[in-house]
């Protein structure tokens, strides 16, 4: 899968699961945080991101602070995925 | 404001995870036993935790009646041995009229989770669905009166982990309003898969048994149980001679407004609420001398309550013992309120202080613990507190009985208006008297409410994951606010839900049935409970009011108002929205038939004068809101004749064919009917709809009079509005 077709994929997760109604893929900044300020997203949504990447893209999402660095952007999401499916 | 005397507490039935009988509770909690171990219900595997404190030993088939047992849950048994056990300790005699108020949050969950593990994959057929509808919230509350007999009046509330408190403090309203000498108020949650796997998948369970206050605490450990206490007035209690085992002097109810699952971490808004109860009781915080609190084990929870107790106590923080009985019993959601009411009546009245176990290194070190078991201290007057999902918290105060009687104030039934009111129905959101043409001919013929979407007019960043019963409630509550013009900080919510969102719930446990645990949703978890909608619109519309739930099948909307009215009553909220509000689902409508329509109403509550106040000139006045068990005939006779049968008007619910006779058979008979079910479709919340329709009636000046008539199983609700009387100029 190429980096493009996994950000979408990823910002669709996005949007499906966090119920983020009226946007759209395209007002997700590939870079920009996801949360604080960003998106408005709590601690409750990076539980939900973390389960609901497990099972869409089949990696694995630690638990606490590395999940934090790992959920920093749709960027960074990708990498963590592209990361544990190449190992 | 009113004076009052303070609430008896004569009798006590408890059922934990450390016995079945309130002596064998009590007497291994203070001895520190603990009653967690592993999960013997369901299959835990997967899980982060596979530990709860179960009730052992519980034969519902023995405890229900003769040919019921398939149709009890363990909660209804639950409930009843509590019920049961608190009416012999009372002394009860039969031929008392009963009140009945229990908490609660997931209800028969666990027997519908059995029924649809055996179901096939896939989507479930109208036949097979039956059995998931068997066990609605209310049905606790409607076999045990039923089994206890004499039941008056009862209500059944959900306020997530402080539903139990809550009961009990609108159990205090009814005796002290005269509606009833005696209630039996409390709480019951049975263990079930929904809400083990959803505080795993939060994350907020502790995979070791659950410590309190402890700097290593790593969440909290399910329980289950329950608890009642018989209630009466200090004065009736004392002129039967009977034994006062602690005296229920004080409470508060109110929403923090904070976050769906998160407490407010500054402990401010819980602080407030302990301050309320303590204000309330007549109490200043040098009087208490123990605080049973809500102390789950989570991180977050028990940090607040910690700042909360500092900045309530203060310098007398050093002297007011603490302790939390999870540790020992679990946290046991809707039934935790009343289970540790129990506890801190009996700590009082024993002089036995109940201890925090598991706690090896205090994270506040300056509060004083109870760490030693079957330690004694000589308790006057004691806290117990709750907070819950929604940022529900719930306060009450207790007094030994010995302590010297006092006049308390209260703020006492009063003229009570409907400043706002806003329907739901076929034309979508009608509000004022607007709503007096929601059943008009045009209403027949538009669009069903299907193809008009309640989230599309709240903020869709606010309403994530709110499902479509919580947006009907938040906008039709969000418009009745506006219009009254009332503060969101000083209202309230009362939201009454027959069913709750039954399809997402199956959808959840489906997935979690098919995929394992592994994937439960978190988010989607605090979605699921009774009280779901009440929360959801605390955060949207900032109420810190009390916001609970109730529920009562079909009318399930007038036991809001009804227990809206309770709460003006006892002071707690300025201004009280109630109302219902029932949504499509494709499990509810296959099995009901497939003409089941949707919608509901609010109506914004508060006391004429609160009204008058702002200069807000209301829709109508409330004379007269009864709820009648049984026949109605003589509720009808003494209601009287409508004053001018030509300006009056009967606005009537799904009667059944006895009430309906009565009604006709009655004085209001003859006079202009609206029949809601013909015009407006079935659904569970139309007497909400009703309520609002006939608020707008008056205030549109189409009658002088409007009579509401609801009805399902055995309660007939009776609500007669009248125009607001003009102020008086002076003599």
């Amino acid at each position: 899968m190429d980096q493009t077709e996994l950000k979408s994929r990823i910002k669709r997760a996005l949007l499906e699961e966090l119920d983020l109604r009226g946007k759209t893929e395209a007002d997700i900044d590939d870079a920009a945080p996801l949360f604080g300020a960003g998106l408005g997203l709590d601690s409750l949504d990076a539980l939900q991101l973390a389960m609901a990447i497990e099972e869409r893209f089949g990696v694995t999402i630690p638990e606490g602070e590395a999940s934090r660095t790992i959920f920093a952007s749709v960027n960074a999401i990708a990498e963590h995925i592209a990361r544990a499916k190449a190992e | 404001m009113a004076r009052r005397e303070r609430i008896a507490i004569t009798g006590l039935g408890m059922v934990s995870a450390l016995g079945l009988g309130r002596e064998e509770s009590f007497r291994r909690l203070c001895a520190g036993e603990r009653g967690i171990g592993p999960v013997s219900l369901f299959d835990t595997a997967g899980l982060r935790s596979q530990i709860a404190a179960e009730v052992r030993g519980l034969d519902v088939a023995a405890l229900a009646p003769r040919g019921e047992a398939a149709d009890w849950s363990r909660s209804d048994a639950l409930a009843f041995v509590a019920a049961r056990d608190a009416l012999t300790h009372a002394g009860h005699v039969d031929g008392v009229p009963l009140g009945l108020a229990l908490g609660g949050t997931t209800g028969g969950m666990y027997e519908t989770e059995r029924a649809l593990a055996v179901l096939p994959k896939g989507q479930i057929q109208p036949q097979d669905a039956r059995r998931l509808l068997d066990f609605p919230l209310a049905v606790s509350v409607e076999r045990v009166a039923r089994t206890l007999g004499s039941v008056v009046c009862s209500a059944t509330v959900c306020s997530a982990c402080s539903s139990g408190a809550v009961a009990i403090a609108l159990a205090a309203s009814w005796l002290l309003s005269g509606r009833v000498p005696r209630v039996v108020a409390g709480g019951v949650d049975g263990l079930c898969q929904l809400t083990f796997t959803g505080f795993n998948a939060l994350g907020a369970v502790d995979p070791k048994p659950c410590r309190p206050f402890d700097v290593a605490r790593a969440g909290l450990t399910l329980g289950e149980g329950a608890a009642c206490l018989v209630l009466e007035l200090e004065s009736a209690a004392r002129e039967r001679g009977a034994q006062i085992i602690a005296l229920l002097s004080g409470w508060a109810v109110a929403s923090e407004a904070h976050h769906v699952t998160h407490p407010e971490p500054s402990g401010e808004r819980a602080a407030a609420v302990m301050r309320d109860a303590l204000a309330a009781a007549g109490l200043e915080p040098g009087a208490i001398d123990y605080v049973n609190a809500h102390g789950t084990g989570t991180v977050q929870n028990d940090a607040m309550e910690a700042r909360a107790l500092t900045r309530v106590f203060g310098s007398e923080l050093e002297r007011v013992w603490l302790s939390s009985s999870k540790a020992q019993i679990g946290h046991t959601l809707g039934a935790a309120g009343a289970i540790e009411a129990a506890i801190t009546a009996l700590a009082i009245q024993r002089g036995q202080l109940p201890p925090t176990a598991g706690l090896e290194q205090p994270e506040a070190p300056e509060l004083r613990h109870v760490r030693a078991p079957n330690q004694r201290a000589t308790l006057r007057a004691a806290l117990s507190s709750s907070f819950g999902f929604g940022g529900a918290c719930a306060v009450l105060a207790f007094e030994a009985a010995d302590t010297r009687a006092r006049p308390l104030s209260w703020q006492g039934p009063r003229s009570v208006v409907i400043s706002g009111a806003a329907n739901f129905g076929a034309l979508g959101l009608s509000s004022g008297v607007g709503a007096a043409n929601s059943l008009s001919e045009a209403a027949s013929s538009a669009p069903t409410p299907s193809a008009i979407d309640p989230l599309r007019l709240l903020d869709p960043d606010r309403s994530r994951r709110f499902g479509r019963a919580s947006a009907l409630v938040v906008a039709a509550a969000e418009r009745a606010l506006h219009d009254a013009g009332c503060d969101a900080a000083a209202t309230g919510l009362v939201v009454g839900s027959a069913f709750g969102d039954v399809d997402r719930s199956v959808r959840f446990l489906q997935k979690l049935f098919e995929q394992g645990p592994k994937f439960a949703s978190p988010a989607e978890f605090p979605q699921l409970i009774a009280s779901t909608s009440s929360g959801n619109a605390s955060l949207y519309l900032g109420l810190r009011g009390p916001c609970l739930s109730v529920s009562e099948f079909g009318t399930s909307g007038q036991s809001a108002v009804s227990v809206a009215l309770s709460l003006l009553d006892l002071g707690l909220g300025q201004h009280i929205l109630a109302g219902a509000a029932e949504a499509h689902d494709p499990i509810v409508d296959g099995v009901l038939g497939a003409d089941r329509g949707e919608g509901g109403g609010f109506v914004l509550l508060e006391a004429e004068a609160t009204a008058g106040a702002r200069g807000h000139v209301p829709l109508a006045r409330i004379v007269l809101h009864r709820a009648v068990r049984g026949d109605a005939t003589r509720a009808f006779a003494e209601l009287g004749a409508p004053t001018l049968p030509s300006e009056a008007c009967v606005v009537r619910g799904r009667l059944p064919s006895p009430v309906a006779g009565a009604l006709t058979r009655s004085a209001w008979g003859a006079v202009t009917s609206y029949d809601l079910p013909a015009r407006a479709g079935y659904h569970e919340a139309l007497g909400a709809f009703g309520l609002s329709f006939a608020a707008a009636q008056i205030a549109a000046g189409r009658a002088a009079q409007a009579l509401l008539v609801t009805a399902d199983v055995d309660t007939v609700y009776i609500t007669l509005l009248e125009p607001v009387q003009p102020a008086r100029g002076p003599a």
